[in-house]
Order: C-alpha cells, then structure tokens, then sequence
C-alpha cells in the first residue's frame, strides 16, 4: 500500500469502511468514533513537505525553486525552462524567433508573470482597473453533444471558452499613452472586465465579526459583441504551481481509494474523480490538475495554459486562441516554425519539467506546542477528510528524484461540493457547478510572502485563510459549523498550523 | 508598489518582528561592516558609471540626429556598446531584490518587441519556412500606408503610426504598465533602433530559407540599419520619429538608472544603502551576506548558465542571444561573470571605454574588502581558494568566448550546429558557471547561513512559542 495514512488506525479504520462498501456489505456509519477525528502521532517527515525536494526558504520565500535534490545536470535544463516561463512572449514577427507569437487575444505575456514567483495570481480590490492576468472562464449551458465531449464544456461561440482581455494591437498596447479614438484596433482584445466586490460581515457566536466579499463582473468594451444572458461565467486567479510533479506521481489508484461518490460511508462528505479527455492518449482520463481537476496531465496543463492563455501554440493544443467568429485574429500572423508550431515539443518539455522540479518549501516551524494543538483541531474537525495530509508518490523511471516521497500536500485532488455560496455554477465534464478540487495547502502560510497575494479560492474572495474557511459549505458544513464554534483562541490555533504548513 | 517591493517589504517587517529583540547595541565585526559597505560600494560605482556612459549615449543620440552620416550612426553605436559595459557589472544585484528591480524591466528588459517598434524587414526567401508569413508581416522601409497587407489587416507599429506622439509619456505609461505590453523601452529597444535585426547581410548570397543557420546574419557584423532610416525629409517622417524614440527612450533610461544609483549613495538617511549597510543583529548580517550569495549564485547558475546561454546553446534557438541586434552578447556573457566575481573579491576594476577588453575608465574603481578576505579573516583559506579556483575557470571560459567573437564569430555563429560541440567555450563556460555557483553554495553551506534550522524552533519560537512569527 502505497497510501501512507492507511498505515494510521484512523484511516485504516476509513480504509475497511471502504472495502464494506465495495463489497456491498453497507454498515451504518452515520456515527463516528472520536478515534476517527484523533491526530495520528506527528512525524519527522512532516517538517518536509515535499520529501527530498523540499528547498529552503532562505534567504527569500519562493514557489520558484528548483528540487533540492534535482540532479545537477539537470539544472541548467530547469533554467531553460524558467527562461520559457519567464520572458516575455512578443508579437510575431521578430528576429527571437523562438520567443514570439503572442496572442493574438492573450491574457498575460507569460507564464510567470500571473504565477508570479510561482505562487498564486492577484485580483484587483477595486473596480477601478481591468482584470488582465485575471481568468474569466465562459460557457454556454446545456447538454453537452458529441461536438463538445473532448472539451468537457459548451464553449461561447464567439468568445470561446475563456476571455482574453488583452490583444497584440497598437491600440491596446498604447492605451495608456494615447487618447482613445486615436488607434483603432485590428484585432480587438475580447473585453476589458472589471470587478465590484460586495461585502458583508459574519458574525461568530461570540460576537466576533469578520467582512466577507463576493465578486460580481462588468464587462466593457467587448470587442465581438454582446456575450449573452445565459453565458455562464466563473473567475480564475492563477493558483501557485510548486510540487505539482510531486502530485503529478501520486498513483491514481490511492486517489481513487479515497473517493466515495455517493457518500457511502455517510459522513457526508463524497468525494469524486473527474473524468476528463487527453488529447495526448485520445481518450477520457481520470483529471487531477486545475481548480475543477480538468485537466489530467501536468503537460496538458501546461499547453493548454500557453495555448488559451498566452496564445502560443504545440503540438497539444495548436489552435490560435480565435474561434471562427474572430476573423481578424484568425487573419493575424503567427509565430509558427517549420514544424507549424509557436512552441515546438522540445521547448514545451523545458517548461513542462520547469513547472514539474518546483519545489515545495521546508516548513519553518513545524512542531511547537501551539502548531501541535492546531493539529489536533484540524483533524478533530475533520479537515483531513478532504485536505488529505500524506500521500507516498509512486515509481518514476523519468524522474527518480520525484518517485518514493513522502510528500504532505494537504489535497486528495477530489472534487467536493463545496456549497452554493462558492458555487461558480459553471459545469466541467463530470465536475457539478458546485464542485471543486481540493487545493493543496502546502505553502498557503507563505503565499504572501512569496510575492504579496493574500489571494484565497477560486476568485480571490478570501483574503485570509479564516475567510476562505468560512467560504466553506456544501460536503464541508459540518467542518465550518464545528470551526464557528470554536472560542476564537482555538480558531487562530488552527489557522495557525495551516499557516504553518 | 511593485510585486517584489511588496514582497520585500512583507519578508523585511517579518525578520525585524522576529529579530527585533536582540537588534539594540549590536556593533557588527570589521570584517562583517567591511563586508557590506564594500557590496555597496561596488553597487554604487557601477551605478554611477551606467548613469555617466548613459548620459555619454544621450550626446551621441544627439548629434547623430544634428547630423545623420555613417560616422555619427557609428559614434552612438559605440557609446551605446560603452554604455553596456559598467552595467553589464551590476547585473549581479538583479537576483536579491535590490532597488534595481524597481526598474529594471524598463531598463533591460528581453526580448524586446520589434515588431510593436519598427518595421520588420525580411527578404523574400529567407525564414519563409521557419517563420510564416515573416515576409508579408514586413511593414517596409518608410512605408507610408504603414504596412496594409491586405485590406483588413494593417500591422501596426509606433514608429509608422504617426499619430502616436512619440513622448516620454509613451514610454512611461506603456513601459510601466506591468504585464500588458510588449518591451518597448530600454537598452535593447535602444539597440533595435540604431542596428536593426541581425539578417543576412546583402553580401551574401540569400539562401532558400529553410536553414535557420544560413538564414540570420553569420557574418561578424549585427544588424545593418540602413544611414536612410534616419535621414528626415519632413518632420515626424519615419526618420525622425526614430530620432524622438531614440531621445525619450534615452532619457528614460538615465532617469531609471539615476534613480537606483540615488538608492545606493552613501550619507542619505533611510536610503537602501542606509539601511543595507546597517547592520542590527548576527542573523541580519547572516541574512544580507546570504542575499549577496544569493545574487551571486543565481545569476551564475540560473539566469546566465542557464536562461541566457544553455537555452541557446541546447535548443537551436539561434537568435536565442541577449543583444541580438548588435553582436554583443559576448560581451553579456563576460561582464554579467565579472560582476559574480567582482562580489567576491570585493573589487571594481571600473569600465572598459575604447572596447579593447581593457578596463580604462578607473575613477570610480573600488578596491575594497571581499568574501575571499571574509573567509581568509574567518579562517577558512581553502573554501576561498577553491572558490577563486571556481572563479579563475570561468573567466578563462569566457575569456575565450569573447576572443573568437573579436576575431569574427560572435555568439550567434558559436552556436550554430556545426560549433555546438562539448570542446565550444560556451559548453565549458555554462559548466563552469555551474561549478561557481556549487562554490559559492559551499560558502553559504560552510557559513550556515543558507538553510532554515530543522530542529523544530525558529530563532523567535525558541524564547516564545507562541507568538506568531
């Protein structure tokens, strides 16, 4: 058993409940032992969240880091990749022929520069500037038919699946210099989309109140039209990208064991794995990567982001980011080489074992006397039914330095109901508009210290880690009421090991 | 606020919280003071040397526009190739979060967005299977329908669009707009206008475009910009709008250098070298000597090694260089290393003004105390021979890069297939720079200042477990 908590009797208990259900032997287990929500005994390898590869945060906390223990001829590869991540993409033609063929609609001109340092993107606080570097994801409600099964989504049929507010035009580029109407555009950016946050407070039982937000959008100057009443709509701020090879090697078949789509052990709590199409092996494949666990490779990810986001075109994703209805994007020149890709498979594998070698960071406190009672908490509340804390990850002829870690990523990378409040009500293949993946936590202490965003959830709404607790709902109620009940002391000593982690 | 000063600022006001008890009456060793002041010392002089060869370019930006013939084109050439050599020096406080980084995506950003700029001149045959539709994107010399090449799309750039108003308001509000444009400003763009793109030469033959090798400029000359482009007719013609970028861009660039040099002046109360130079505590002093070795490091192993010259090396991108347009990315390659190695021996040796190799410029050199006189003072004599050993390597590796580029193979020729072999001293250069960078990894190993404490207790939850940190 490659599943480490199995060898815990908590989770082996869970283990056997599992095996009752799959034998058809149901038990009611609607009551729970208080075993179950005992902390199993702390170990050594929790101080290293990433194993072997964990890297120092010193002297300056990044989610940029190569694996401490990636070979050394290895290095020079990794930054390689960085340098693809990392400089700018510009608009074809130039003589840096491998580095144009921007947009001709994009979000960003770099990997980087939404995961800044690696870690998690930023959303604007205020209505006053565009979300540029900020995903509006789109789609059109329905069945999905045969057209549309490789996609998992309705795409708008204009727009396409997702807003690119940006565009290679001089009229976009200079907008800041130049009195509108000087420059007409040729082609247009999709929309420039604004947000207005709605604030509330909540209020503890003790009386303590913290201000909640929740966003709604504006979209100006929509370049092909109007987008419709019924488009659905959901906002991305980019997630950090550290360990992901680590998650990336977590056997599916440990995955798998810790889904329970129907809730059959009844603590209400089900989670589920999304089945998603891989245009690499022309088939649908178990996702475990992207907020609504969409994509079901790293290298998927990956493409699919220069591709959608970027604009920049390989061999898995080789459309321009145009739909038809888009002609003069269609119509704009690209960056192509000989093989007719922006980004041939050997760069793309640069960036791809870039993003992969990311390390997570040693934790730098990890086992006093106020972290060891938040652990307690965080598993008395069963925070650890979802946020699985240890996984093993499995064989890996390509990356041995990866293969056999002990790695505490905090995520069982299901997709859970998390409540109609955080709904996005935006379908993705098997994924409800209810659902989401369990992000890791692995580093969510340090995310602002890695560049400066509190950014928390899907959207951003959370700006502590208290708040996006309390975002909490659906198949995560039970956790949040037990959490609001808490005197507020032990609320922070919770938050406290999370933000230890 | 930028993201990084954001980011330093979050790390700073953490350290002090955590190290703020043991911060009063500490007095730093000698050789710990000497150390920093020494660091900043040599970030100040190079500073200052790039805001002098700056101001240098600025003059011979203007009477090339006074009098456009082949000598003045060549005198701004020159000051600008001068212009790169002290700030080639200081790009080792790129990777620490220096006041540089405030700027430096102006100053020195790559790769530049041609395109958006200037024409984009091809011939007829060559790229047209690397790079489709290179040849029909070419907005053309002078071209006053501005590049239409069918009837709906027009490609757009600023030089031809002659409503954009060419001003420092340009530069200021499109270059500092974080993410949402291509580079426009800086060095580079600097470069683009004065060489124009590194093609083939019209002295040799065209080739039938489906060898990239043969394709971009194998000659020991970058871009050929022809004299014409900067020969005005009228006003805000082509020509002259390339003269205002060149003064704009210019001025924005010794106005963005002056300000990081303001940074680093000694004697100014609450300035980054005030408060760098300051130190409070042993951990303060660990935490800035671990800074530098971080700069040091990283530019060796990840942004130079790797970033600027393995991608290049390893993956056939040929025009993959830093300077493209002028050929002079040998010289990228040398100075970004001597500024790795100046950190370490505490010295500045000043700039190189005639291009001969030399350093002949000396009024601002600093010869002052370094780590190879730390770690001798610490006793450590052979980590700081083995790193001066590390050090001499490489500049015998790079050394050799710039003598065959001097003698009519620049960088873009050495790595062509036929050169890209292991014996190539871009090969031994990158592995060099790789071995500095473990060395100077065992300077910070040996001094433990580059890991956090594993036994369970950080500085401030060893006395108060408690408190968040």
């Amino acid at each position: 058993m490659k599943y480490l908590a199995l060898q815990k009797p908590s989770l082996a208990r869970f283990s056997a409940v599992l095996l009752n259900a799959i034998l058809g032997l149901l038990v009611g287990c609607s009551e729970h032992s208080p075993a179950e929500h005992i902390a199993p005994a702390y170990q050594s390898s929790e101080a290293l969240p990433g194993g072997a590869t964990s890297a120092s945060p010193k002297p300056f906390v990044s989610f940029q880091l190569p694996a401490a223990n990636l070979a050394r001829e290895l290095k020079s590869d990794f930054y390689a990749g960085q340098a693809l991540a990392k400089q700018p993409w510009v608009k074809a033609p130039t003589i840096t022929t491998a580095r144009d063929g921007l947009g001709p609609i994009y979000n960003a001109r770099t990997c980087l520069s939404c995961h800044i340092k690696g870690g998690k993107g930023f959303i604007s606080d205020t209505d006053q500037v565009p979300l540029l570097g900020t995903l509006i994801r789109l789609s059109k409600p329905g069945v999905i038919t045969e057209e549309f099964t490789q996609a998992g989504i309705i795409p708008h049929p204009v727009y396409g699946d997702q807003i690119q507010g940006q565009s290679i035009s001089l009229a976009h580029q200079l907008r800041h210099s130049q009195k509108p109407g000087t420059l007409q555009h040729d082609v247009a950016p999709e929309a420039y989309v604004y947000i207005q946050w709605q604030q509330h407070a909540f209020t503890y039982p003790d009386q303590h109140q913290v201000q909640l937000r929740q966003p709604s959008l504006e979209f100006r100057n929509l370049g092909y039209g109007p987008l419709g009443d019924d488009t659905l709509v959901s906002i991305r701020v980019a997630p950090a990208i550290h360990g992901m090879g680590l998650l990336e090697l977590i056997p599916q078949q440990d995955i798998d064991l810790l889904a329970d789509e129907n809730d059959q052990d009844g603590n209400g709590i089900s989670g589920r794995v999304n089945q998603v199409w891989d245009v690499e092996k022309q088939t649908m494949a178990p996702g475990r990567f992207g907020l609504k666990a969409n994509k079901p490779t790293l290298a998927m990810t990956v493409a699919g982001a220069f591709a959608g986001d970027v604009g920049i075109s390989n061999s898995l994703f080789p459309q321009q980011p145009c739909t038809k209805a888009q002609s003069k994007c269609l119509a704009a020149l690209n960056g192509n080489d000989a093989g007719g890709f922006e980004l041939p498979d050997h760069l793309l594998d640069l960036v791809v074992n870039f993003n992969r070698n990311l390390a997570p960071l040693k934790r730098s406190h990890f086992k006093s006397e106020k972290i060891m009672q938040g652990r307690e908490m965080f598993y008395a509340l069963a925070c650890n039914q979802c946020h699985t804390p240890s996984f093993k990850t499995g064989e890996s002829q390509s990356f041995p330095h990866l293969a056999g870690q002990t790695i505490w990523p905090y995520t069982d990378l299901l997709l859970h109901d998390m409540g109609d409040k955080l709904a996005d009500n935006r379908p993705d293949f098997l994924a409800s508009g209810n659902e989401w993946r369990t992000p890791p936590l692995w580093g969510v202490g340090v995310q602002h210290q890695v560049n400066g965003s509190r950014a928390l959830l899907h959207d951003g709404r959370a700006r502590t880690i208290e708040e996006a607790i309390l975002w909490h709902g659906g198949e995560a109620e039970n956790s949040k009421a037990k959490f609001i009940e808490l005197a507020k002391k032990d609320r922070e000593t919770l938050i406290f090991f999370v933000k230890s982690l | 606020m930028k993201l990084f000063n954001l980011a330093a600022c979050i790390t700073a006001a953490s350290l002090l919280a955590a190290c703020g008890s043991d911060s009063d009456n500490f007095v730093a060793s000698p050789a710990q003071q000497n150390l920093i002041d020494t660091n900043a010392d040599i970030a100040y002089a190079t500073y200052t040397d790039s805001v002098e060869t700056a101001i240098d370019l600025k003059a011979a930006l203007a009477a090339f526009k006074l009098a456009p013939t082949d000598i003045t084109l060549q005198a701004a050439k020159t000051a600008w190739l001068v212009s790169r050599e002290p700030y080639g020096q200081s790009e080792v406080y790129r990777f620490r979060e220096s006041p540089i980084e405030e700027v430096e995506g102006d100053l020195n950003a790559w790769p530049l967005g041609e395109a958006l700029i200037d024409y984009v001149a091809t011939n007829d045959t060559d790229f047209t299977a690397d790079q489709v539709g290179v040849t029909a994107n070419s907005a053309g010399i002078n071209d006053a329908d501005n590049g239409i090449v069918d009837g709906s799309i027009v490609t757009q750039n600023i030089i031809g669009t002659t409503q954009v108003v060419i001003n420092d308001a340009l530069l200021a509000t499109t270059a500092s707009a974080a993410d949402e444009h291509d580079v426009i400003a800086g060095y580079h763009a600097i470069e683009f206008l004065l060489w124009g793109q590194d093609l083939n030469t019209s002295t040799q033959t065209t080739t039938n475009g489906t060898d990239r090798d043969d394709a971009v400029n194998t000659t020991s000359t970058g871009g050929q910009r022809p004299l014409t482009d900067f020969v005005s007719a009228t006003a805000n013609d082509t020509a002259d709008r390339r003269h205002q970028f060149l003064e704009v861009a210019v001025d924005k660039l010794i106005s963005d250098l002056e300000q990081v040099q303001t940074a680093w002046i000694e004697g100014v109360a609450d300035n980054y070298r005030a408060q760098f130079t300051t130190i409070t505590s042993e951990t303060d002093f660990n935490q800035k000597f671990t800074e530098i070795l971080n700069g040091m490091g990283t530019l060796s192993e990840g942004e130079l090694a790797g970033e600027r010259m393995q991608i290049a090396f390893a993956s056939n991108s040929q025009e993959d260089e830093h300077s493209c347009f002028s050929d002079n990315t040998h010289r990228d390659i040398w100075l970004d290393a001597e500024g790795v190695s100046n950190s370490f021996y505490g010295s500045y040796a000043g700039y190189d003004s005639t291009l001969n190799g030399t350093d002949d410029v000396t009024t601002n050199a600093v010869d002052g105390y370094g780590i190879d006189d730390y770690l001798k003072e610490v006793g450590l004599d052979s980590l700081a021979a083995s790193a001066k050993d590390a050090f001499d390597l490489t500049e015998t590796n790079y050394t050799e890069i710039d003598t065959l580029a001097r003698a009519g193979s620049p960088f873009d020729v050495q790595i062509m297939a036929a050169n890209r072999t292991a014996q190539s001293p871009i090969a031994k250069t990158i592995i060099s720079l790789e071995a500095q960078a473990r060395a100077i990894q065992d300077i910070a190993d040996e001094l433990n200042l580059g890991d956090v404490v594993e036994d369970g207790a950080s500085e401030c939850e060893t006395t108060t477990p408690d408190v968040a940190c």
